[in-house]
């Protein structure tokens, strides 16, 4: 008898357990994954890695946004700010809070406070990545609950820019980063349509819809970002159907194979990632310009692009990527011409070729490229020596200025300036106190730079950027080489619930309007 | 009996102090920057000293060594540096994961890799043997990323038994048996293999020992012979193989947990690596330096078992 009733007992269980489980399966799930290992971090102003900007960018709202889709400045609208007004000179500026905006998990109604921590935490280095962004800023202060007034100690290109649903322009909520100290690194809590449920390491982070969003509840009730570092698996995963949305592959052949799978989109959009070959130009032989140009009338831009495929690479059009405010789309780029590299490299006393060091890391999206370019580059004579190295490996010691020659690949804030700073201002100079990722160590066109930057007139700060943009390319502190677009799959099932040009984040904006069918 | 254990243990501890050691300075040696990976690439000089300071990297390294051996013998190994959470807790989320795919692998590796290697001794040169060899060494020296892709294309794509994705929760008996079927047939495949190919050769030589031959002179049936007889004497070398194998395959399995999207040790400490978490990788290798240790100690233990005289030595 006994053993019956424990029988009895453990099959209710069971069937409890099976009732329960009815309604989770009835949310509305989505599937994602992401070509990483694992989560970097969610707290916004303290990671710039690509695994983690587009969760992030479903978990957290700025003053204002670039609505959902596109990535350009003329597309920015309210956020959390529903109204603002700027000085006549520009340097100050109010921004109007809407009410009723509340955080994640309990953690009560955004006010002005908030939003003077999170741009002053923004501002700092010792707590943020994204500092420099915020250089211009004098003073940040809540004049009330609802209104927040910065104060800037020059003009900037594009205020609104830095305070978008972008890096250091995402508001945290105070009480959260106090309360949670470092546990803020994976338990980030927002204001956007999702929040922070569960992580797992080197699994997954889950996400639950923020109910109270300040837009609507979202019509997703859950979702599952998984990281699945190989490409195989997570390719199998999406063609079996346990994935709804997947981070692609920049490669034509892939690109293929899966417009050829049945009910599957891919997505492919902005910003354009531009991969530069950068020189130091203090290091012999390199730091003879003719030498310096004989690399780049070796470099065959479009040969490379043929080999990367060419729905997702476009040849480089300058130094700052394609479509980005301030871009030279016409710049005096060297063209491909081997006997002229051969000739400047018997001008530079050089006729017998050069051997030049390229630090290199293993990711073979990055390492393949480079070996086209080495394959080029010895048309003309000159060996190109790799040393190759694991990928956190490459990026601390190209930043030891270790490297004759760094290939590195970006995208930014699609303004100029920004790329413009961070790769050719000397202040970014590898090795300085101030570094960013100035590898070539070039500082001729500061002038140019800092003036746009502070320009008034879009006209004259267009032609600032396009003379920067001249006497870089001039003194060739890098070649340029291809530019790629983001690319992402997802099933039929998932509506967006807008038009995909362009996402900052660089992975689709999931929204409180995407729905899953 | 427990003399023999303790005696063992006493020849482990300085081997332990000495891997961690050189965990210590190897973690440390290799270039790359923890600071870099958390705060990204357009970090500026004055963000990554904030951050290293805070990661507490900024100190000499002798204090870091002495604070990593005081916690180490004080049972404590840290907190991870990029979750801030304990190493301990990191580590018992994933290892059941670990612990059943290894035992798992380990079972399918012993069941179908014993019989395989009497059947292949006992048909020496014969068509079974043969084909038993040709079907090891396919095990042996297929990457087990290839095996676990071809498995998922064949059973998760065609026949949709099993999922891509093998990470069930820890409380759905059924959905977690799917789970670990396919990668725990994945690594049992080169278990099978590697029993099959040492149960085979020890077989042989045992076969040709001379009370085999005085057991069938007397008339002891052929199955006795070898089941009861032969097969006693063949198992420590067997032992020895799925000894190490063990440890190897805790550390081996990252492979099969990644193409299967599983949690585990392997690819605690490859994502560590990854992301330079000094304290991580430091904790998984006294985790693992440990575990060998253990594997070993059994090992030693399972031969006491099979052949008493062991013990007496």
């Amino acid at each position: 008898m006994r053993r019956f009733t424990i029988a009895a007992g453990a099959a209710a269980v069971a069937i409890a357990g099976l009732c329960a489980a009815t309604p989770v399966a009835a949310q509305k799930t989505l599937n994602v994954a992401m070509g990483a290992a694992d989560l970097g971090a969610l707290d916004p102003h303290r990671t710039a890695t690509t695994q983690d900007k587009a969760i992030i960018g479903w978990m957290f709202n700025g003053l204002v946004r670039i609505r959902p889709g596109s990535i350009s400045p003329a597309d920015i609208e309210p956020d959390i700010a529903e109204r603002w007004e700027s000085s006549p000179d520009q340097l100050t500026w109010k921004f109007f809070l809407r009410k009723g905006v509340r955080f994640h998990g309990g953690y009560g109604e955004l006010t002005s406070d908030d939003v003077v921590f999170s741009l002053k935490r923004a501002a700092d280095p010792k707590t943020s990545a994204f500092s420099s962004d915020f250089r211009a800023i004098s003073d940040i202060t809540a004049l009330d609950p609802y209104t927040v007034e910065i104060k800037f100690r020059e003009h900037i290109p594009s205020v609104l820019g830095i305070l978008t649903n972008y890096q250091g322009g995402y508001i945290v909520s105070r009480k959260a980063v106090e309360a949670l100290g470092d546990e803020f690194r994976s338990k980030a809590v927002g204001t956007g349509p999702f929040a922070y449920a569960d992580y797992q390491r080197n699994q997954a982070v889950t996400l639950a819809a923020h109910k109270e969003y300040f837009r609507g509840a979202p019509r997703i009730d859950r979702i599952v970002y998984r990281y699945i570092p190989s490409d195989a698996s997570r390719d199998l995963a999406f063609t079996s159907g346990e994935l709804d949305l997947m981070f692609g592959r920049a490669d034509q052949k892939w690109v293929e194979r899966m417009r050829q799978t049945p009910d599957t989109q891919v997505l492919i959009f902005g910003p354009g990632e531009l991969g530069a070959v950068h020189l130091n130009i203090t290091k012999k032989p390199l730091d003879d310009v003719r030498v310096r140009q004989a690399v780049a009338h070796a470099i065959n831009r479009a040969q490379i692009v043929k080999f990367r495929g060419e729905s997702v690479f476009q040849a480089a059009v300058s130094i700052v990527p394609e479509g980005y405010l301030g871009t030279d789309e016409k710049a005096p780029l060297q063209p491909y011409d081997v006997a002229k590299a051969k000739k400047l490299l018997a001008e530079a006393g050089y006729k017998d070729g050069i051997t030049l060091k390229a630090i290199q890391t293993s990711q073979p999206s990055m390492l393949s490229v480079m070996e086209v370019v080495q394959a080029q580059l010895k048309q003309a004579g000159i060996n190109l020596q790799f040393e190759v190295v694991d990928h956190p490996t490459f990026h601390a010691q190209i930043r030891k200025d270790l490297s004759d020659v760094v290939y590195y690949s970006a995208a930014r804030f699609p303004i100029a300036d920004q790329h413009l700073t961070q790769f050719y201002h000397s202040r970014s100079t590898v090795g300085t106190p101030t570094a960013v990722t100035n590898f070539s160590h070039c500082g001729m066109a500061d002038a140019e730079i800092d003036a746009a930057r502070v320009a008034t007139d879009p006209e004259k700060q267009k032609a600032l950027w396009k003379e920067a943009q001249r006497k870089l390319i001039e003194a060739v502190c890098s070649v340029p080489l291809a530019g790629n677009t983001q690319v992402w799959a997802k099933r039929g099932k998932l509506d967006l619930g807008y038009d995909l040009k362009g996402s900052l984040s660089l992975g689709p904006l999931i929204t409180e309007a995407s729905t899953l069918r | 009996m427990i003399g023999f254990v303790l005696k063992r243990l006493l020849v482990a501890l300085p081997t332990l102090l000495a891997v961690l050691t050189i965990v210590f300075l190897f973690v440390r040696v290799v270039p790359g920057d923890p600071a870099l990976v958390i705060l990204g690439d357009s970090a500026t000089q004055e963000a990554l000293a904030a951050m290293r300071q805070q990661l507490g990297l900024d100190k000499p390294i002798l204090v870091q060594y002495a604070e990593f051996m005081a916690m180490v013998l004080t049972g404590d190994l840290g907190r991870s540096m990029l979750t801030s959470r304990p190493i301990v807790a990191e580590v018992l989320d994933v290892l059941p994961y670990t612990i059943e795919l290894t035992i798992a692998a380990l079972v399918i590796g012993v069941v179908f890799g014993i019989p395989l290697g009497i059947l292949s001794a006992r048909n020496r040169n014969g068509w079974a043997d043969y084909a038993t060899r040709l079907l090891s060494l396919i095990g042996l020296s297929f990457p087990a990323f290839v095996s676990a892709v071809l498995l998922l294309l064949v059973f998760a794509i065609q026949l949709r038994w099993f999922p891509v994705i093998s990470s069930a929760a820890l409380d759905d008996p059924s959905a977690r048996l799917r789970s670990l079927a396919l990668p725990s047939f994945n690594l049992g495949l080169i278990m099978v293999a590697y029993v099959t190919r040492v149960t085979r050769s020890s077989m042989l030589g045992v076969l040709s020992e001379d009370y085999i031959r005085t057991a069938r002179a007397k008339g002891v049936p052929a199955r006795l012979v070898v089941w009861r007889h032969a097969l006693r004497n063949a198992l420590i070398p067997v032992v020895t193989v799925v000894g190490l194998y063990l440890g190897v395959l805790i550390g081996n399995s990252v492979l099969t947990e990644i193409v299967f999207n599983r949690p585990g040790l392997g690819k605690l400490i490859v994502g560590a690596l990854n992301q330079r978490d000094y304290t991580m990788l430091q904790g998984l290798m006294v985790i693992y330096a440990f575990i060998i240790v253990l594997c070993n100690l059994m090992t030693d233990l399972t031969y006491g078992l099979i052949d008493p005289r062991v013990k007496r030595t």
